[in-house]
């Protein structure tokens, strides 16, 4: 199993996702410093080694707090032997005037100056998540953006003590559930599953959210079987299952090259199992001949 | 030999002269000395004019598709030796959104077929593996990528178009493969169809908007009527009505002098069209003291309050048992009918309400409130009636869409 960097260079992949191949080797073209590929936020303050330690010893105390109900949840705590119930929907996030949006990402390509979109999430009238804005694919007159259009919602990243990465673990379910209330526009679905390694760390997982339009509110029952791979936006040839017990983030994307307003309301974003969906992936897992595709 | 390939070197740049502008090699002509290091051919800014963008000089209103191929079948069948390929393909990638063929798979079609066939194909495995011929190449990519960003998806010709020209192991052909693996995939995908291409009538697209909403409830009616039918009415124009028995229904329960809301206009985008509609609402019917204590107190997971009829418990009382809402009835209010009109002026809206009261006689005893918000969303205010009946109904993009 290989994947395509940079558009030639051949990566030997199974060393960074399965962290079962130690000793591979991984040539240095592949090698991203920034997580943000050099996207930084310019309105952050820059702080002297000498705060970041105070800072960073204030917030000790909570999080030795927060170590140790960790600690006694694993000794404590029974293991999960009960599956969701088919037919029931958990809800993992929930949108409404008691929402912290501090939790999730705004970003259109104007932040950068990449483009003229647009967009805001906070609360709709009456009282669900508004993800709206005004979507324009004009291009920034520098002689280097290509496209551009985008506006798009992130959870970030869950944490465990010590601000050590965590995952969300959605692998007693199938079935993602959002019910939105929509404008008519398509919009993409984006499951984040960064990897350790920086060649993983733009693994995302898609699927489009359709949306009808109109005042009624619609649910939206997509199996994760259904969603398939990119990184940095390129759709890989060697599809595989949405590794649900390793997802970093969910988000939304609005992106669908049609100028003008958008609007997504959306109510709650749930999971749910359903034991008849038995398929893995969507997407034909057949072998290409060698040297041909990306792997 | 140096001489002969400096002769030559020469007659190619005089030959080449009528189509440079701006041109970096100029200089090199003038002077005695011809050079054919690449140093001095290296261009220090990036300049793409070596193609004259006059070959698509066509005036404005002349711009369509017929004169777009005809241009590429000027520089296809010009005589002489064919130079400037690349640049050529990139030229016409450039206007193709003005003279409107960027959706069009015929003049994709057309622009890959300038490059020869055969040529660029690699005949050894380094060859294949290093980018044989990199620019054309690249710039086939650049036509593929343009393609996918229109939603144009490469059919069986292009395929062995490309095929013929970079062979199975170049990169456009591989593009052009996932292409037509992965664009069929989501191009039928949405749960609400609509036609591939959406018509140019402000009636036809109402039609389709209000069909698409009121697919929520499948005995939606959809209905047209015309404001001429009715006396009193200013506008001459058409309403397009959605209302399903249901909702007939709820709104024949409403009490007397209860308000109902007209609101609008909302806006519902099909493909790159969007149209702005109407609703007829009701205030949500709020939850009893006693119904909504029973919903936060009530323990779902509680088993001990199961009753069973085998030890002849009752299993369950009248008072338990509740008609499941419609999916008009909503929390955010009760979706009463919806409708496009021609004009979007408030006496198209007027109409409409008449209309209405002939198939819904209660709505003669409630008060009818035109709001200029609505909790539902943004809202485009209602044009004053005595307007001239210019459509508001915003269409975006061109007809093609």
């Amino acid at each position: 199993m290989h994947r395509f960097i940079a558009n030639k260079l051949l990566v030997p992949s199974t060393c960074v996702r399965g962290l079962d191949f130690p000793g591979v080797f991984v040539p240095s073209t592949s090698f991203h410093e920034y997580r943000k590929s050099g996207y930084v936020d310019k309105t952050q303050k820059k702080t002297s080694t000498r705060e970041s330690i105070r800072d960073g010893l204030k917030e000790l105390k909570q999080e030795i707090k927060n170590w140790t109900a960790e600690v006694k949840d694993g000794v404590m705590m029974d293991p999960i032997m009960a599956m969701p119930l088919p037919g029931e929907v958990d809800a993992q996030w929930f949108f409404n005037q008691n929402t912290n949006f501090d939790d999730w990402v705004v970003t259109s390509d104007s932040d950068h100056n990449e483009g003229h979109s647009s967009c805001s999430f906070g609360v709709s009238q009456v009282g669900k998540g508004l993800f709206s804005g005004n979507l324009s694919t004009q291009l920034v007159k520098d002689g280097k953006v290509k496209n551009a259009g985008y506006c798009n919602i992130k959870s970030i990243r869950p944490l465990k003590s010590f601000k050590r990465d965590s995952f969300h673990d959605w692998s007693a379910y199938t079935h993602l559930v959002l019910r939105v209330r929509g404008d008519g526009r398509s919009y993409m679905i984006n499951l984040g599953s960064a990897g350790y390694f920086d060649i993983n760390w733009n693994d995302q997982f898609h699927f489009a959210l359709y949306t009808r339009g109109g005042p009624h509110w619609q649910v939206s029952k997509i199996p994760f079987s259904k969603f398939f791979m990119t990184s940095k936006g390129r759709v890989q040839d060697h599809q595989q299952a949405v590794p649900l017990n390793r997802i970093t983030s969910f988000g939304i994307t609005a992106a669908d090259k049609i100028n003008g307003p958008f609007r997504l309301e959306i109510d709650y974003v749930g999971l749910e199992r359903d034991p008849t969906h038995t398929e893995i992936s969507a997407y034909e897992q057949y072998k290409t001949p060698y040297f041909y595709a990306g792997y | 030999m140096a001489v002969k390939f400096g002769l030559s070197l020469n007659r190619i740049l005089q030959r080449a002269l009528p189509q440079v502008h701006n041109c970096k090699l100029l200089p090199c002509l003038q002077s005695r000395h011809i050079h054919i290091n690449s140093l001095h051919f290296k261009n220090k800014e990036p300049n793409e004019l070596i193609v004259s963008p006059s070959m698509f000089y066509v005036p404005e209103g002349d711009r369509n598709k017929d004169t777009f191929l005809e241009a590429v079948k000027i520089y296809t069948t010009r005589p002489g030796p064919r130079r400037a390929q690349v640049e050529f393909i990139y030229a016409a990638l450039k206007e193709m959104e003005e003279f409107g063929v960027h959706r069009d798979l015929e003049a994709y079609k057309d622009i890959i077929d300038i490059l020869p066939k055969g040529k660029y194909i690699p005949t050894n495995m380094f060859q294949a593996e290093f980018m044989h011929y990199p620019k054309q190449q690249q710039c086939i990519i650049d036509v593929l990528e343009q393609m996918e960003n229109n939603g144009v998806c490469p059919d069986k010709e292009t395929d062995q178009m490309v095929l013929n020209i970079f062979g199975r192991h170049g990169a456009p052909t591989k593009k052009l493969r996932r292409m037509a693996y992965w664009m069929p995939k989501f191009k039928n995908q949405s749960p609400w169809a609509l036609p591939q291409k959406i018509p140019n009538s402000n009636l036809e697209i109402a039609k389709l908007a209000v069909q698409r909403m009121g697919s929520v409830d499948p005995a939606t009616e959809m209905n047209i009527f015309q404001t001429s039918e009715l006396q009193d009415a200013i506008d001459d124009t058409w309403i397009v009505n959605g209302q399903s028995a249901n909702q007939r229904d709820l709104l024949a329960k409403l009490k007397e002098k209860q308000t109902v809301y007209v609101e609008g206009a909302f806006t519902i985008w099909l493909r790159r069209t969007s149209i702005n509609y109407f609703i007829l609402r009701s205030e949500p019917v709020p939850l009893t003291e006693e119904e909504q204590k029973q919903r936060n107190e009530y323990d779902y997971d509680d088993v001990s309050e199961l009753r069973s009829w085998m030890f002849g418990e009752e299993n369950l009382t009248r008072k338990d048992i509740v008609v499941q809402p419609s999916v008009h009835e909503q929390e955010d209010g009760t979706i009463l009918a919806i409708a496009i009109t021609g004009t979007c002026s408030k006496d198209s809206l007027l109409s409409w309400i008449r209309f209405l009261e002939k198939t819904n006689p209660n709505l003669a005893n409630l008060s009818i409130l035109f709001a200029t918000n609505s909790p539902l969303g943004e809202v485009a205010p209602a044009i004053e009636s005595n307007m001239p009946s210019q459509p508001l109904n915003k269409i975006t993009g061109g007809s093609d869409l």
